[in-house]
């Protein structure tokens, strides 16, 4: 019996980086898991909503919430940003029952399902990184990732704020470390891997966000690392679909990459490479594929 | 050399009150301070300020005057104490409107105020148990709103006097560069706060080593009432930190080892929130006489409950389980008395004056009215720094518009400083500071701490004596120009081992128990002989004491029983 | 117990050295040492030149945060034993807080950082005369403020900030949080300016939303949240030109039209001068299929519900 989740995958996995939805689902069989639609869920607002109307974040959050509830099952995510969206709104309602009150006010005066509290946010990553979750891929029998020089990259929001996120230390996270070893690549550790990506600014704030890049992707860069892997797509977006202008604006060279979460282990376990549609990535992956042998 | 008006020593709670009513009252005044202002310790006070605003329970300003003059055990001067309790609510009002966030009633939005030590009425003001923290920063803010000149980081070392003895500036260290600088002015005013570093341990911040009571003595200036430090009760035995009294105000109990409420026997009536000296004693007792655990007595908060101890006490439940590894909501604390606050300092009249130097005002800490007399009551020390600080600022300003003439600086004001430090530095073997400051406080706690005796503070005498002479030939390890914390604490252990002096010998000339002093040699207040204050003079590396008068407007001394 | 090794960040003009390099010193300490009663021995037993800010060694007074194994934190607080379980290593480097420039071993020029927290009009500027008494405020409204006025100016959240390292003149999370403060101060009448001056370059829009402030704070302040009740603030005032709440915005359109991010609009709708710029970086991505054929497929079930929350849900800062 498949273990069943609210796939929340977000928007940008959604449209701008279908490649990151079309690989998760196609390893949801393999992971032996089943992802239930979620019809009613709108954008979690990343934190821009929050940052203009932070009643109506809180409360469109709480109505994602709930369609899961209804359906009976964990909400299980794709990206950082939602991850840090749903369970931050989970945590306001879960330990204010005058908020949850007030917030169920508001959803049942527009016709939404109230919210009990019952159900958790987890993402694919923590989802998979627990002893139960190395097994499972265990028993996939993986092909492997022939030693593949791999950079974990986290950014900021599946980490922090820990009162919220909660999974590993934000300072010495290893989930990623974990998963890479397991599926037989091999960890380029650096610095600036819980940095941030600059994503959120990168419209309002270009310049700014591309140096904050930089230092991910520098990092990764001269740790030797043949890849970058990311379980947040707005991060993939920064650095992969950014990284030729933060080349351009920092006069630097990466030749860098990035995969998300999924692709890795999708490479991993033999998924085909069509399905994982690397076509969309901007920064080719060609060098990647022939080392693992795609 | 710059010049301004009226130059404050030190930038805490009185230093930037005097400031702002300097700048108010139209004068050109600058801070001077050795930190940051908002580093100073008064932000480390926690339980609340007094002032009869009557928002609880019905009060008044006699009231409140009655309650600090017998909390004083007679020996404050009572009309200071009128003026500091008449002024209070005013003084209130004014950090209300300037913007701090007093914690407020339920229901009426007035400011709440909650019980205290030795109060008749529950009139201490507070922010959660951060009031120190929320007066400083709000006097900080009014600060960069007058954009007042802020020399931070300059290490004051030097009171300058001109050819007649009046104040006329000051001479100070630049930390950052390494330079010494002299800074003339009209009138000085001293703010410096404490000398709790005298005493291992303390509540006190590193930086409270008492320099401005240091300077004024070295330059003639009498300092009042040394003897009378004031050992908070609740301190936490790992490192000495401050456990408010708002704890007790709040309903806490003290137990001993048996788990009885021993308060019951020294203090029938008000308990745990009988005056400090009270319940420091009851404590030492408890604990000399076996009923201790740890040589501690301990703090229970259980019964206030999750709530109440998150809303009016979440600062000390975070000290508790950082240092003492204990979370007040389910383990009583283990807590000791520590040296906290000092009633002694500059003598100085009812506006902050020095009557012995002209041009020279006093307050907070660092000064002695008197208001706090032989002890002070919780909640009435942020009060006396805004008081007496205003009323400092502007006799300051007034002092300056009567004395319009540029000051007369001595050419030669920093030869002094320049040759200290020059000799300081050029030594190459020696004593470091620290194992002379170190000894200090240790005499001083085991030999004139919370209970006295006449043999016993002959050998702290003795021993401090020699920790003088001892100092001659400290050497500073550090020779750099740039932030040189050496050279520094070296110069604030000279001031300290001559505060220690003039306490040690004040506390063995006063031959009866009174408030913070109590003598096992001499049980009993002896009004006749002793209600008056002590001075104490430095002649030639000597302390000379005198006594002067202690005003006595309304109540007469009674027995003081809590 | 057996001697830890502390090996401190020296930056000592004085001698001469322009570089900066790190210094062992051994020493042995009880299990409840902290990192400042271990360094306050270090400069009296070993090496008295070693300079770091300290004063209350109570967390009150902010001067000694400081990079212990690359985690900011306040060194009056944290055990040494901490340090070394915390960061899995047996060696304990000290350094200064980042984004500033060392004066001296651990002390830094504090001075950018004065300049910010005056720059965002940290005073009470009321609105008409002050009555006789306090002025009455309900318990709530002054509790709104209350997490903020914790604030201890220790630094420790622009140690970290990401924004800063990328652009040093971001005014930054400790300033804010003393913005918010006053702006949601009842008793302040400048919410509309401060709205204006707390938006614009530099400003609350810049945040890169890192959360390092928030995860770094001693004192819970919880910087992060105040800046973005500053954006709230920012909404409520309309003071909405700047790109970063045009590209709030563009969210709310989004969500109100469809319900899920339309971005096509986004990019075009945060900065109308600027996007043309990236019209080659958009060709790519179109080219890639990272730009959606139609905007049916962003319409969520039920979205009646999502327009009743838009119009209905007030805020409350």
């Amino acid at each position: 019996m498949p273990r069943q989740f609210a796939y929340y995958p977000g928007c940008v996995a959604e449209f701008s980086s279908k490649e990151l939805n079309a690989t998760t689902k196609a390893l949801a069989p393999l992971l032996d898991i089943e992802l239930l639609p979620m019809p009613q869920a709108t954008c979690c607002g990343a934190g821009d909503v929050a940052q203009a109307k932070p009643n109506l974040y809180l409360t469109l959050n709480v109505r994602i919430l709930s369609e899961a509830e209804s359906m009976g099952v964990d909400i299980l995510t794709i990206c950082n940003v939602c991850t840090l969206n749903l369970r931050r709104a989970n945590k306001m309602v879960k330990e204010d029952s005058r908020v949850l009150e007030a917030v169920n006010e508001e959803l049942v005066k527009a016709g939404a399902r109230p919210y009990q509290g019952t159900i958790e946010v987890t993402h694919l990553l923590w989802f998979l990184a627990t002893e139960e979750g190395l097994s499972l891929l265990e028993a996939r029998g993986p092909r492997g990732l022939n030693g593949l020089k791999v950079a974990p990259y986290y950014g900021c929001q599946l980490l922090r704020p820990s009162s919220v996120m909660g999974f590993e230390d934000p300072d010495r996270p290893q989930s990623l470390e974990r998963l890479i070893t397991a599926l037989g690549g091999e960890v380029s550790d650096y610095e600036g891997k819980t940095r941030c990506c600059g994503f959120p600014i990168i419209l309002a704030r270009e310049e700014v966000a591309l140096k904050e890049s930089h230092v991910a992707l520098a990092g990764a860069r001269d740790a030797g690392a043949q890849v970058m892997v990311t379980p947040c797509p707005l991060c993939h977006l920064a650095m992969d679909a950014y990284q030729r202008k933060t080349e351009q604006l920092m006069g630097e060279e990466y030749a860098m990459p990035v995969l998300h979460l999924p692709q890795l282990i999708g490479l991993a376990l033999g998924l085909p490479t069509k399905t994982m549609e690397f076509k969309r990535h901007l920064v080719p992956v060609d060098e990647v594929l022939s080392i693992v042998g795609a | 050399m710059r010049t301004h008006d009226v130059v404050v020593v030190g930038a805490g709670l009185a230093g930037m009150r005097a400031a702002i009513a300097a700048h108010e009252a139209g004068v050109d005044v600058a801070l001077v301070t050795k930190l940051h202002p908002v580093r100073s310790h008064s932000g480390a006070a926690q339980g609340g300020i007094n002032a009869a605003l009557g928002n609880e329970t019905e009060d008044s300003t006699d009231n409140h005057t009655f309650d600090t003059v017998k909390g004083a055990d007679y020996i404050g001067d009572q009309d200071a104490i009128e003026i500091l309790c008449q002024r209070a609510p005013l003084e209130i009002y004014q950090l209300e409107h300037w913007g701090a966030v007093f914690s407020r009633q339920e229901d009426s939005g007035k400011i709440a105020q909650r019980p205290f030590g030795g109060a008749g009425f529950p009139r201490t003001c507070y922010a959660a148990d951060l009031t120190g923290l929320v007066i400083l920063h709000t006097l900080y803010t009014v600060c960069v709103k007058y954009d007042i000149p802020t020399y931070e980081e300059w290490f004051v070392t030097d009171l300058v006097t001109d050819d007649d003895g009046h104040a006329v500036g000051v001479v100070a260290y630049d930390m950052i560069h390494g330079t010494i600088e002299t800074i003339g002015a009209k009138a000085v005013v001293m703010a410096t706060g404490g000398a709790g570093r005298v005493y291992r341990p303390s509540t006190n911040a590193h930086a409270s080593t008492g320099d401005a009571m240091g300077m004024a003595l070295r330059k003639g200036v009498p300092l009042k009432d040394m003897e009378f430090m004031q050992f908070h009760p609740t301190t936490l035995a790992a490192n000495g930190v401050l456990v408010t009294e708002g704890a007790r105000g709040e309903g806490g109990y003290l137990l001993n080892k048996d788990g009885d409420r021993f308060m019951t026997k020294y203090a029938p009536n008000k308990l745990e929130l009988a005056s400090r000296d009270v319940v420091s004693r009851a404590e030492a007792t408890e604990i000399m006489e076996g009923r201790g655990i740890d040589g501690c007595v301990m703090l229970d908060l259980r019964h206030l409950g999750r709530d109440r101890i998150m809303e009016r006490l979440p600062q000390i439940r975070e000290l508790a389980i950082a240092f003492a590894g204990t979370d007040p909501i389910v383990e009583p604390i283990p807590i000791r008395p520590g040296a906290h606050y000092h009633m002694g300092g500059v003598h100085v009249d009812n506006w902050g004056a020095a009557p012995h130097m002209p041009g020279l005002f006093a307050a907070g800490e660092c000064s002695c009215v008197s208001v706090h007399g032989a002890n002070r009551l919780g909640g009435n020390s942020l009060l006396e720094a805004v008081v007496f600080g205003a009323r400092a600022g502007e006799a300051s300003a007034a002092y300056v518009q009567e004395h319009s003439a540029a000051p007369k600086v001595p050419s030669n004001a920093a030869a002094d400083t320049q040759a200290r430090i020059e000799n300081l530095l050029s030594r190459d073997k020696g004593i470091r500071q620290f194992e002379i400051r170190d000894e200090l406080a240790g005499v001083m706690q085991e030999k004139v701490g919370v209970y006295r005796s006449g043999p016993v503070l002959g050998e702290a005498k003795r021993t401090v004596t020699e920790l003088r002479e001892r100092f001659q030939s400290v050497v500073v390890d550090d020779k750099g120009k740039t932030f040189n914390t050496d050279l520094i604490h070296t110069l604030e252990t000279g001031f300290l081992l001559d505060l220690a002096d003039c306490m040690v010998t004040g506390a063995i000339a006063r031959t009866e128990s009174r408030g913070a002093h109590s003598r096992t040699d001499f049980t009993e207040r002896d009004d006749e002989n002793w209600m008056k204050h002590t001075l104490s003079y430095l002649d030639d590396g000597e302390v000379r004491l005198d006594y002067s008068e202690v005003a006595m407007t309304k109540y007469e001394p009674q027995v003081r029983s809590y | 117990m057996p001697a830890t090794t502390f090996r401190i960040f020296r930056y000592q003009p004085d001698s001469g050295e322009t570089e900066s390099y790190h210094q062992d010193f051994q020493l042995e300490h009880g299990e409840k040492t902290t990192l400042l009663d271990a360094i306050l021995r270090i400069q009296n037993e070993q090496d008295g030149t070693v300079a770091v800010r300290y004063s209350c060694r109570s967390a009150i007074c902010g001067s000694c945060a400081c990079k212990a194994n690359g985690k900011t934190v306040l060194a009056c607080m944290m055990q040494v034993e901490h340090v070394k379980t915390d960061s899995g290593q047996e060696i304990v480097q000290v350094d200064p807080i980042g984004n500033f420039t060392p004066i001296k071993d651990l002390v830094v020029d504090m001075t950018p950082f004065w300049d910010k927290f005056k720059a965002v009009k940290p005073f009470l500027i009321p609105d008409g005369p002050a009555p006789e008494k306090e002025r009455l405020v309900p318990k709530a409204a002054m509790e709104k403020i209350a997490k903020e006025s914790k604030c201890i100016l220790c630094a420790a959240c622009y140690s970290e900030c990401n924004s800063l390292a990328a652009d040093p003149e971001f005014v930054g999370p400790a300033a804010f949080a003393w913005g918010y403060r006053f702006a949601a101060d009842e008793r302040d009448g400048q919410r509309k300016n401060r709205a204006k001056l707390y938006s614009g370059e530099h400003g609350v829009w810049d945040c890169t939303r890192c959360m390092f402030c928030n995860e770094r704070c001693p004192k819970g302040v919880d910087p992060r949240d105040a800046i973005e009740k500053l954006g709230s603030i920012a909404f409520q005032e309309k003071v909405t030109s700047d790109k970063g709440a045009r590209h709030a915005k563009a969210f709310l359109i989004s969500l109100r039209t469809g319900g899920k991010l339309n971005e096509i609009l986004i990019a075009p709708y945060t900065d109308p001068i600027g996007a043309p710029f990236n019209a080659p970086l958009a060709l790519r991505m179109a080219q890639k299929g990272k730009l959606p054929k139609s905007p049916l497929t962003h319409r969520v079930k039920d979205r009646d519900q999502v327009k009743k929350l838009i119009k209905n849900v007030k805020e409350t800062i």
